[in-house]
């Protein structure tokens, strides 16, 4: 009911009304919280012997609780000055899609249902908007079904950084035919990859105080030369099948749905184009 | 929407005055499930780890509404279970600590070097068997603590509390709360129109166009006539700050991120000294805890209603403090009761003190119990 209506040429222009614009501030307090989130996930990794994280076992509390912090001074700087109504009505209806869809994917192994609206409308509404509908939509997800946890930080977090990434790709032309397939071929490519990034960060956030003693168990002040081999263990024995399942669905639902579900966003980015 | 300060709303028959809500803040309750979280990780002892989850049972029993969310204690009371039996499978296969009370044996393998050389299977003993369920039952406890705040606090009013310079994003997080349930019933007028219409395709591609597109391109239209009716009441307007304002608090906000960065990165090295560390987070944290207030101050958004926190909310509060402060106190007189061993085996002491001070966390119950047709 859609195809048909829009010509080729009305596609080719980048309209992108509800995008909230990325000042250098915000630029910078991305890159310092990026930097941030990789010592809250991979601090088990990262610590050399004799640091202060190693002797203490609160690191994840800590972390988890500065997160949030983190993320309201990231989201502060992206809405500075007040988000457009559209950004925020958009905002809304996305996150409520994303927390409808979630559920679907909560009952079969690594069936994740989430990432590829994330990325399909970062890529459409550029990386701050996909960087606000990673931690909105998660959040309202959370909420709705009643799913707060010491894991959702991070989850918000690293959800948040895969729709910025999705903004941040190179532009394909999208008034070709062949255009349009290297776009999907590139989305899918970069689901893949951050599918499988973001379940081991997460699995690196949860491990140290998911098991504590055994071969499998982070080894407090062991390095990274103890530590990673007995985290691929662990990620080998719990999560992996389920971080190539979500790379996997993500990707085949990129390519499934990437055509109808850009379309109908880009018409909704120009439509929204009214002032 | 920079509205005056209006006159507060007279209570009526229908407008109950804000003041007799029996229900407590949200923030209340999240600081009240973490305090009991904080306790249950200071102390691996099952007596009290079970008394906790009784204790944040007991409380959510008294004090839930009759909300969709209100069912998820038990929710998250199974995912702790699950987190027990995962642990003790792990114990099993992959071993832990061992003791002299062998239970029984499995064919045990060494996984070769490359493969880090694990041992597999092997002994499973009494006291590696406890030590794994003290483990795993410490770990089921935080998880019901934060499912006792999920279950007592309401994300509506909390959505209220989030601070007012998160405005924006907090309002579209309200959007979507609102938007979800109105998706599902977009989605059975769909599929009635489809079914009308003589289309009986099972098939995804013909499901996808004939109801995901439609609903999707409903759900998008709705989002614009939303935005053009926040816009024509004065939404989104520039608001007011003057340019100093907030250049101070992109310095404190960016100020705040450095110092996060820089003492997260210090903690993991050896280089820095531990205090050094600690401090340099410590300010970051407070500059950016800073930046968000001092912004919030200057955002003109009044709030209807505003939700105060009470004397009642403080005391659950405080109740969730006695909690660690008991715990704490165990600490300085028999720390071994805490952490009991289990090599040898033996049935380990109720410490008082943390007793006393997790039973004091269930006032709770008595302070702010839910009315009988749910809480407001």
């Amino acid at each position: 009911m859609t195809s048909g209506t829009e010509g080729t040429g009305a596609l080719a222009q980048e309209v992108a009304a509800p995008r909230p614009r990325v000042r250098w501030r915000a630029r910078l307090a991305l890159v310092l919280a990026a930097g941030f989130g990789l010592v809250a996930m991979s601090w088990p990794l990262l610590t050399t012997p004799g640091g202060a994280l190693t002797e203490t076992t609160s690191g994840p509390w800590l972390f988890a609780l500065l997160l949030p912090l983190v993320t309201a001074a990231v989201l502060m700087q992206l809405s500075d000055g007040g988000l457009d109504a559209r950004a925020v009505a958009m905002l809304g209806v996305m996150s409520a899609v994303v927390a409808a869809v979630r559920p679907f994917g909560a009952g079969a192994a690594g069936v994740e249902t989430v990432f590829f609206l994330i990325i399909l409308a970062g890529r459409v509404f550029g990386a701050g908007f996909g960087f606000i509908l990673g931690c909105t939509g998660l959040f309202a997800s959370a909420l709705l079904t009643g799913g707060v946890g010491p894991w959702m930080p991070f989850q918000m977090f690293a959800a948040a950084f895969v729709g910025l990434g999705a903004g941040l790709l190179p532009r394909t032309g999208t008034d070709t035919r062949g255009g349009r397939a290297a776009e999907l071929v590139l989305l899918a490519a970069y689901a893949v990859v951050s599918s499988i990034l973001y379940g081991l960060l997460l699995n690196l956030s949860f491990w140290p105080f998911a098991i504590t003693q055994g071969n499998l168990a982070y080894v407090p002040g062991g390095g990274i030369g103890e530590n990673l081999p007995r985290l691929f263990a662990y990620s080998l024995a719990t999560s992996l099948g389920w971080d190539i399942g979500r790379a996997i669905t993500t990707a085949v639902l990129i390519a499934l749905t990437g055509p109808l579900l850009l379309r109908v966003l880009r018409r909704a980015a120009r439509r929204a184009n009214w002032v | 929407m920079s509205v005056p300060a209006r006159a507060p709303v007279r209570p009526t028959a229908t407008h109950p005055a804000p003041a007799r809500r029996r229900t407590a803040h949200p923030v209340a309750w999240w600081g009240w499930a973490l305090l009991l979280a904080t306790t249950a990780g200071r102390t691996a002892n099952p007596w009290l780890l079970l008394l906790i989850v009784a204790v944040a049972g007991l409380v959510v029993t008294f004090c839930r509404g009759d909300e969709p969310w209100s069912g998820a204690y038990r929710v998250f009371l199974l995912i702790g279970l699950t987190a027990v039996a995962v642990r003790m499978a792990f114990y099993i296969v992959f071993g832990g600590s061992d003791g002299p009370t062998v239970l029984f044996s499995l064919p045990s393998t060494t996984l070769p070097d490359w493969a880090a050389g694990f041992r597999l299977g092997g002994n499973v003993t009494a006291e590696g068997a406890l030590a794994a369920a003290y483990d795993g039952l410490r770990l089921a406890t935080l998880l019901v603590c934060v499912g006792a705040a999920n279950a007592l606090a309401s994300p509506r009013r909390l959505l209220r509390s989030v601070p007012a310079a998160l405005y924006e994003v907090s309002v579209a997080v309200v959007v979507a709360l609102s938007v979800a349930p109105q998706l599902v019933a977009g989605v059975g007028r769909v599929r009635r129109a489809r079914a009308l219409r003589g289309n009986t395709n099972r098939s995804p591609a013909n499901l996808m166009r004939t109801v995901a597109a439609p609903v999707l391109h409903d759900a998008l239209d709705r989002s614009l006539a939303l935005a053009a009716a926040m816009a024509s009441r004065g939404y989104g307007r520039a608001a007011g700050i003057p340019a100093p304002a907030r250049r101070a608090t992109g310095a404190a906000l960016l100020f705040g991120l450095l110092g996060l960065c820089a003492g997260a990165y210090a903690l993991l090295g050896a280089a820095t000294p531990a205090p050094v560390a600690w401090t340099l987070l410590a300010a970051g944290a407070a500059a950016a805890v800073f930046g968000i207030a001092f912004a919030s101050k200057r955002v003109p958004h009044t709030r209807y209603r505003p939700d105060r926190f009470g004397p009642l909310d403080w005391a659950v509060l405080a109740s969730g403090a006695a909690a660690v402060v008991g715990t704490v106190l165990s600490g300085l007189t028999d720390s071994a009761a805490l952490w009991p061993a289990t090599n040898p085996l033996a049935v380990p002491d109720l410490p008082l003190w943390a007793a006393a001070g997790v039973l004091l966390a269930a006032a709770p119950a008595a302070l702010v119990p839910s009315t009988p047709k749910g809480t407001t």
